[in-house]
């Protein structure tokens, strides 16, 4: 996992993590104008459309709000903690986000610069591979309890504090549930390298099980055929693990205020609302990766791609844009579903969501683990 | 100094004033965010070691789920008596010495074994087959045949553990009772 053997790559795969920060935070104001106009139109309201063309300058307007409210620390708190707190939110998010694939790698051949000659060069459109893509990722968004349990203790209010623990005994919970459900897809594909898992799901439908080879060429071969309740799993812890609605009990309002970021304005609210999203990015990219074969375009495979690029004359640079477009587009659909979600829903009950967490999610998922071991032990005969 | 060496006394670095923060520290919820410190330290040590995979579980285990417990249960309790109760008293004073020696027991002994490893070539050694999923087979592997008993044994001690916790809850009174 080296960053690179001359100061050309350590550069270029420097600024690259830069490029993925900036785009995970670049990703939130947009986001934030979707979920408003988003939520108005389920609502049957306009949402913000006043400032600038279909109010798209508010982003730019709570920006500066943001930055130019007033530096508040409340009487009661401890100062480090309180201000160590939202700079944390951001790291779990950023960092696990960081290691999503987006595209195939770009090659770039040997050339001349500054009298001598460079390359060639392989970069991967992600921040860095690790092997274990998914142990690292969640490993590393496991750490998001600390920051809400530093925010709701550090600010030494009642509500924050009953806000923080509500929210990290529900992360806690949810994670068990969330480890068993890719626990399928670890299985199904061998591997916990995200890229090795979006190459087995290229192509159409085909897989083969008591010697007869099953396939469907109207279907791609995504994760989602082979593990449907590990999907549905999945994508509902994700939403406990991001603090979303119908699973925001940390910041309920009618009991809590805001929760652990009540004593929080300006931009270290802004802060956490970054790392809240930054959470929601990571969930879609990895439901895209999993289930619905990362930035594969459906139906053909990364060879077909290269072949029909090289035909036109064009090398990995367009075929890496095109896996991104179709990696985006996945994302982008499940960032949706979020926040359709969110203004669908109620709000659960604690204890409902605490029976639904334990009782309910995770002996489904180990129900598919189990069922998924004994399949793939049978198609192995 | 190499990039490697750097990185290795840096993350040792952060491991160790994390952990001696563990215990100088006087309250004991800063105690229980450094020990969470020095369990994402270790974390990254592994990381360096190419321990992937171990270092990710440690995260999830450790860092992510035991610490988070750790320090929600430490805010739950408002803990000055408890404080007072563990720094004055006999009993304390021979659980202190106790301590220390154990400590100096576990330094010595860890000299006195990592003595001859430092020259020994570790090709059994499943972190080092290689990175990612192959080092986390070899694991796998000699977890489920060589050290099965063991295995088995520590799943048998969490189940236990389980069903202790679960009676202790149960009961009424508990340690907090007043």
């Amino acid at each position: 996992m080296g960053m690179g053997k001359d100061i050309f790559e350590i550069t270029v795969n420097g600024l690259k993590l830069v490029v993925i920060f900036l785009m995970m935070v670049q990703a939130v104001p947009i986001l934030v104008w979707l979920e408003r106009r988003g939520s108005a139109f389920i609502q049957n309201r306009l949402g913000p459309n006043r400032v600038g063309p279909l109010g798209l300058m508010q982003l730019l307007a709570d920006a500066v709000k943001f930055l130019t409210k007033e530096n508040f620390v409340p009487d009661t708190a401890k100062p480090l903690l309180y201000y160590a707190a939202p700079v944390f939110a951001l790291i779990p998010g950023a960092v696990a986000f960081s290691a999503i694939p987006m595209s195939t790698p770009i090659q770039v051949s040997a050339f001349e610069m500054f009298g001598s000659t460079w390359g060639p060069y392989t970069f991967l459109v992600q921040g860095y591979d690790i092997g274990v893509g998914i142990v690292f990722i969640l490993g590393v968004s496991s750490l998001a309890a600390y920051t809400l349990l530093m925010a709701g203790w550090g600010s030494g209010n009642k509500y924050s504090l009953m806000g923080a623990l509500r929210a990290s005994a529900q992360t806690i919970s949810y994670e068990l549930a969330l480890g068993l459900s890719i626990v399928g897809v670890i299985m199904l594909y061998g591997t916990f390298n995200l890229t090795e898992m979006t190459v087995a799901q290229q192509g159409p439908l085909a897989f083969t099980l008591f010697g007869y080879t099953v396939s469907a060429s109207w279907l791609p071969n995504w994760g989602i055929f082979y593990q449907p309740l590990g999907a549905l799993l999945f994508f509902t812890t994700a939403f406990a693990e991001s603090n979303r609605l119908p699973f925001d009990l940390a910041e309920g309002e009618s009991e809590l205020v805001a929760g652990f970021h009540t004593e929080y304005g300006g931009f270290k609210f802004n802060m956490f609302f970054i790392g809240e999203y930054g959470h929601m990015m990571i969930a879609s990219g990895l439901m895209a990766l999993f289930f619905f074969g990362g930035y594969g375009i459906p139906y053909v495979s990364v060879q077909e791609v290269q072949q029909w690029a090289a035909s036109i004359g064009y090398g990995s640079g367009l075929v890496a844009l095109l896996h991104f477009l179709s990696f985006f587009v996945k994302f982008a659909v499940f960032l949706w579903i979020f926040i359709w979600v969110r203004w669908t829903l109620p709000r659960f009950r604690y204890d409902q969501l605490m029976d639904f967490g334990w009782k309910t999610l995770l002996p489904w998922a180990l129900a598919n683990t189990i069922l998924t071991a004994f399949v793939i032990y049978i198609a192995s005969l | 100094m190499t990039a490697d060496a750097f990185l290795f006394w840096f993350l040792a670095i952060v491991t160790l004033v994390s952990g001696l923060s563990v215990i100088l520290m006087s309250n004991p919820i800063y105690s229980a965010l450094c020990l969470a410190m020095t369990m994402v330290g270790i974390s990254a040590l592994f990381v360096t070691l190419n321990a992937y995979f171990i270092a990710g579980v440690q995260l999830i285990v450790y860092a992510g789920a035991v610490m988070v417990l750790f320090v929600m249960v430490i805010m739950l309790f408002d803990l000055k008596k408890d404080l007072q109760a563990f720094t004055r008293g006999r009993f304390t004073g021979a659980v202190k010495i106790a301590s220390v020696g154990l400590l100096a027991g576990l330094v010595v002994g860890a000299i006195a074994m990592s003595v001859g490893l430092l020259n020994e070539k570790t090709t059994d050694n499943p972190v080092l087959v290689g990175t990612g999923m192959e080092s986390t087979k070899a694991l796998g592997n000699i977890l489920f045949s060589k050290y099965i008993l063991g295995f088995e044994a520590l799943g048998i001690l969490l189940l236990v553990i389980a069903v202790g916790a679960v009676a202790l809850a149960r009961s009424k009174g508990g340690t907090h009772e007043h």
